[in-house]
This record gives structure tokens, sequence and C-alpha cells, in this order.
């Protein structure tokens, strides 16, 4: 069923993409990228591990490891509709029903056979245990071996030698499991690609950040952290530099992403992934256009060819999410200042212990540079737990406050 | 000419009228009901018989609540937030932190001297400590809920009750009837725990009160007990406008005349 979903879905966007080829497609070049990654992942013929995030997807790619964080799925089955049957099933096998919604959807997945076999899997201590906890379940209910890199939250050369020494035991951990050899050239050639998706991607950020800027509210959604799934290979190179030609040609003609752009926004942490048509209703309504989200950012340096493991184990632990949150604060401070916002949005989702626990600091935080902060306290995935009444009332008077 | 406020709230619909002196020519309660369009048309009707207009005189209309986009003939819709600051400026002056308890949300809002919102909070998913939960406990004790408003008067305090969850507060409250615990005892427990949760969303916008004059507005304001109750949790005076229902119909008439003009 599903690999008939993802590959419907990607002969439909080659179709559109092939029709249209003049015009923005970046969203769907992407869009098509993500579908032949879900069509692997249930091909049945790909090796594939399911994995937590941070995971350095670049290595995975060069060894030929069809790759996801789980909670991916639990995204993807929010936006097909499909996400509520499968929290009901979670709950019904005794997860907490104000735990995450991301977690209990692919549990419910997982219990109902929807999720493929992997031939391993990886999790990361960040950017919550969470996350962890379901790649174990998946581990245990798989009877798959499971190798988990803890990452260290401080940027030290001492913290940084011990992820990249882990790195280099997950490679022997990926060809133990799977017979694979480790090719250091192609990692070498991976990297390169991971090098040039980066600076494709810087590009596409800062252009994004003019006034008015060219993006509209949905163009970037999940972009930054789905994309990391591509490094390491030309897809993400090609997709990259989709978002990167688009937004270069709508500056270069002056247009904005949001007509008559008023109202610049900052999103926090992940977005509705159920579809509801919020950031359309905020552009029409408001001419208020979220600009840049939290998790599309580029926090790592060009990673060194010849000395990978580094290279990855730096940019992991540069994971905003990682560590306290004065990190994060300061990288959403960071974020506001570049792209200029009057306001952020803070969904603070229900049952995630970083999106909810952190609400007060940050909010303080970004009072403290003149930014205001609504807090939504939704779901973002189990449409069964919003109210649109009072997101939509939260959300016009927080416009109304920046306005006046 | 007169400038129309309709706040459509999830219990009542209220309606004001002003004069272009901004005098509050007619007001209006009356119950939401089932049908959000007949309640707005019932209030308009009634502020129009009380001032003796015609509809023709009113040269624009504003709408707030949580139905705001179903009336009609408005000229703009604007939230309840801002709607309230508006109103409450008008009636007090200088006010720093206004309290609204409505039907089914609570907000604390965050003003400015020109009596624009400068921050606000509102209630997390649950109903509890709203007009919606005060309903279900007056049912629960066979009450009409306007008489909750006193009825804790001679307690000592030694009920406490859940502010977490509507649901559980109110089987709190049967079983404390079974138990036979009196009744004063068992208002006074229930607005402790609405006081306990709005403070909490007071402190969010206003960590410090002191020095900061505080009103609060929506039906919840009528109830003389929740607003003892709250002044003894956030140890500061509380400002109660004598009709508490119209606050947000009055911001939205206000906003009315000022957009019209």
């Amino acid at each position: 069923m599903m690999y008939e979903y993802f590959k419907n879905l990607e002969s439909s966007l080659e179709k559109k993409i092939n029709e249209t080829p003049k015009s923005p497609n970046a969203r769907k070049k992407y869009s098509l990228e993500v579908a032949r990654i879900g069509k692997r992942l249930y091909s049945g013929k790909d090796k594939i591990a399911w994995t937590g995030i941070g995971v350095p997807f670049d290595i995975l790619n060069t060894m030929g490891i069809t790759s996801c964080f789980v909670e991916f799925v639990g995204a993807m089955l929010a936006s097909t509709g499909a996400s509520g049957n499968f929290i009901k099933e979670a709950e019904n096998t005794g997860y907490a029903s104000d735990s995450c919604s991301y977690h209990r959807a692919i549990l419910g997945a997982l219990s109902q056979n929807l999720i493929p076999k992997p031939d391993f899997l990886v999790g990361t201590t960040l950017p919550c245990s969470g996350g962890l906890a379901v790649i174990e379940n998946m581990a245990r209910k798989f009877k798959k071996s499971l190798f988990v890199l803890n990452v260290p939250q401080e940027d030290s050369l001492q913290n940084i030698k011990y992820l990249s020494d882990q790195l280099k035991d997950l490679v022997n951990f990926i060809q133990k499991e799977t017979g694979i050899n480790f090719d250091e050239n192609k990692l070498k050639e991976g990297i390169k690609k991971t090098n040039k998706a980066r600076d494709l991607m810087i590009e596409a950020y800062n252009l994004a950040k003019k006034i008015p800027s060219p993006v509209d509210s949905r163009i970037l959604k999940d972009f930054g952290i789905v994309t990391a799934l591509m490094l390491g290979t030309d897809a993400g190179i090609e997709v990259a530099k989709a978002y990167r030609d688009e937004f270069q040609a709508k500056v270069n003609s002056g247009e904005s992403g949001v007509k008559g752009e008023k109202i610049r926004l900052l999103w926090i942490q992940n977005r509705i992934q159920f579809r509801y048509q919020l950031e359309k209703w905020m552009e029409e309504e408001f001419s208020a256009s979220i600009v840049i989200d939290e998790l599309n950012d580029i926090t790592w340096e060009k990673i060194d060819v010849d000395d990978p493991f580094t290279g990855i184990a730096k940019r992991i632990i540069s994971i905003p999410f990682n560590g306290k949150a004065e990190k994060r604060i300061e990288h959403l401070k960071f974020l506001a200042k570049e792209y200029k916002i009057q306001g952020a949005i803070n969904p603070c989702n229900w049952g995630c212990r970083q999106g909810t626990g952190e609400r007060g600091l940050i909010s303080d935080g970004l009072k403290e540079i003149g930014v205001p902060v609504v807090n939504l306290e939704i779901d973002c995935i189990d449409q069964r737990n919003f109210a649109e009444g009072q997101v939509k009332t939260r959300i016009a008077a927080f416009i109304e406050m920046i306005s006046n | 000419m007169y400038y129309l406020g309709i706040d459509i709230g999830s219990l009542s619909c209220d309606a004001v009228l002003i004069d272009d002196t901004k005098k509050i020519v007619a007001s209006s309660v009356v119950p939401t009901g089932a049908k959000n369009i007949e309640a707005i048309k019932r209030a308009t009707h009634e502020v129009i018989e009380i001032s003796g207009i015609l509809e023709s005189d009113i040269k624009a209309s504003v709408s707030t609540g949580y139905g705001r986009e179903r009336v009609s003939n408005r000229i703009a819709a604007i939230t309840e937030i801002t709607c309230h600051a508006k109103g409450i400026k008008e009636v007090f002056g200088k006010i720093d932190v206004l309290i609204d308890i409505g039907g089914q949300d609570s907000k604390s809002i965050r003003i400015d001297s020109n009596g624009r919102v400068i921050d606000f909070a509102m209630n997390d998913k649950c109903a509890a400590g709203t007009g919606r939960f005060l309903e279900a406990m007056a049912r629960a004790l066979q009450v009409d809920i306007d008489e909750l408003s006193d009825l804790d008067h001679g307690s000592v305090g030694n009920v406490t009750l859940s502010s977490m969850c509507t649901v559980f507060a109110e089987s709190e409250v049967v079983s404390l009837i079974a138990d036979g615990v009196e009744v004063k005892e068992i208002v006074k427990g229930l607005n402790s725990a609405i006081a306990s949760r709005t403070s909490s969303l007071v402190k969010r916008v206003a960590p410090e009160l002191k020095g900061l004059s505080v009103a609060m507005s929506g039906g919840v304001a009528r109830n003389n007990g929740v607003v003892r109750a709250l002044k003894e949790v956030i140890e500061t005076n509380i400002t109660v406008y004598e009709k508490p229902d119209i606050i947000g119909a009055l911001g939205a008439a206000l906003f009315a005349m000022e957009k019209s003009m």
C-alpha cells in the first residue's frame, strides 16, 4: 500500500514537473525526492535503516543505505490524514495520550505492520529521549541491531573526537549488519556533494532574508530537516539548486512570495503537519508570511573531505536543539535578526517536552530583542487534538498586536 | 450617527451601541445558543429597540469574539483580545493588566498606556476555569449559575478541587456532595481552583504586579466569589466594570467608530 502511494506520488510529480519545466518547481522537486525516498523505503529491495534525527545521512547514502528518521513517518501519516487511526492504535497499546504524537503515530503504524523491516537502526540521544525510545521499540519488534550515537552537548575538541570515533564505529556496525564494504572514496565524493548542497542552501536562505522575501509561508516548510536525508547525493544538490534558482529569479524580478508582504514571522520548531490552510489564511487575511523556520538553517562549517568524520561530528553537535535551551534561544535570536522578523509563532507541540518545556525561556529570550512570541499550545500531528477557533484567535490577536 | 459592536462568544452574544461622543446608548447580552446568527440578530435588535434608533442610523459595525466572522454588514472583524483592551481603556482609563474570562477562554492581556495590547496569554486546551466550567459546576450543585456568585460566603476554605480538568472537577464536586460537604465550601473550592489557574495566566504577562492596575472583564467577572478568590491569589485589587460582559462589544463599537472616520 505505502509503496504504491509513493510510486503514484513520484509519477504524478514527475508528470507535473515535465509539463511545466520552466515554472517555479522547487517545492515539487523537493516533494519528488521525498517520494523517491519513501518508495525506496517500502520497495523491499533496498537496504534500509530507521534512524533518529541528526544521524549522518551522507555516510548512510554513500554506503547505499536508504534511511529516514522516524519522526518523518509521523509527519507523513499526518499529511495524508491517516495519523489519527495510528495514534489511536498506539493509545490502545498503552501509550499515554499526552505523549508526543509524532511518536505515537509511528508506534501505531508499527503495531499495524505498516513500517518496513529495516536492516538495522541508528538512534541518537538528540533531540529527545522519546524518539530514541521509539527506535528501541522498533529494534525489539524487528529483532534488528540498534546503534546509538551518544551526542555530546558541548562543542569541544574532546567531544568532537568522541563523536567522530563513534561515527567510525557506526561504519563498522553497518558493514557488519549489511555486508556492504565501506569505501572511503565514495564517502569523499559524498561529502563534496554535501558541501555543494550546503552552499546552495545557504544561498537560498540568504535570498529568503530579502525584503520583501521571495518565500511564501509554505515553500520552506520542513525543508531543512528533510533535505538532510538527501545529503551526500546528487538529489540533495538538485533540490537545493532548485530552491536557490527559484528564489534568485523572484528577487531579480522583484516578486515577493506573499503579495504585499507586511508581517514577517519566524516559526519555531515543527510546522502543523496535517492538511490545514493556516499559512494561506495568514497570508490572505494579514499579508503575513513565515519567512523562516527554526529548523531551516545551516549551523555547520564546510566538511573537510580528507577528514569527514570530524566535520560530520561538528555538524551534529552544532544542531541548536542539542544541549541547553540557551543555545537554541541564541540561535532563534540570530534568525530573528537575520530575517528581520516582527514576531514568532511557537506551536508548543502537545507532548513535546522541548516544545512546551522551553516555552517560557524562548518567549523571554526573544522578548529581549523586541520580538514577541505567541504560544499556540497545539498538536502538530493529531488533528483530533486541535481547536481551530482558539488557534485563529491567538494568531489574529498576535498579528493585531504586532501591527499596532 | 451610531456605531455597533457585536461580541459573539460561545455562551453569550453581546451588543453595544455608542454615539458620536463614545457614550453607550444601549447594550444587550443574550445567550448564544446553538444558532449564533439568531443570537447576533437578537442582540442587534435589542440595542436598536432600547435606543429607539433606526437600523439605518448605524454608520458602522465591528464584530469580535469566536464567531466574529459570522457577523454580516461588519466593516471589520477584530479579536476579542484587542477589543477587550480597547473597551477597558475607555471605561477605566489606564489599566495595565486585564483578565477576561469568557465562556470557553480565559485570557490575561497586558495593555500599554494607549490601550494597546503588548502581550497576552490564553488558557491551554481545557476549558477549566472558564464560564463553561462554572456552568458545569452549577449543574452539579443544582443551582442557577448566577447564584454561585455569593454562595461561598462564610466558608473556611477547607476544600481543594482539581484546577486542571472540568470533567474531573465535576466528578469531584459530585463526590463532595455525596460526602455531605457544605455547598459554601465546595463553591469556595471552585473559586480557588479558577483563581489558581487564572493567576498563572496573569503571571505570564505580568510576573510582578506591584504598582500595576488590574481589571477583569467577561461574564465570569460577574461572579463575586471568583473575583474575591482571584484577588486573594494575586494579592492585588481587581477593578470590575458594572457590566463586565459588554467590554469586548464596547471595544468593537469603538473600533467601528475609528475605522469609519
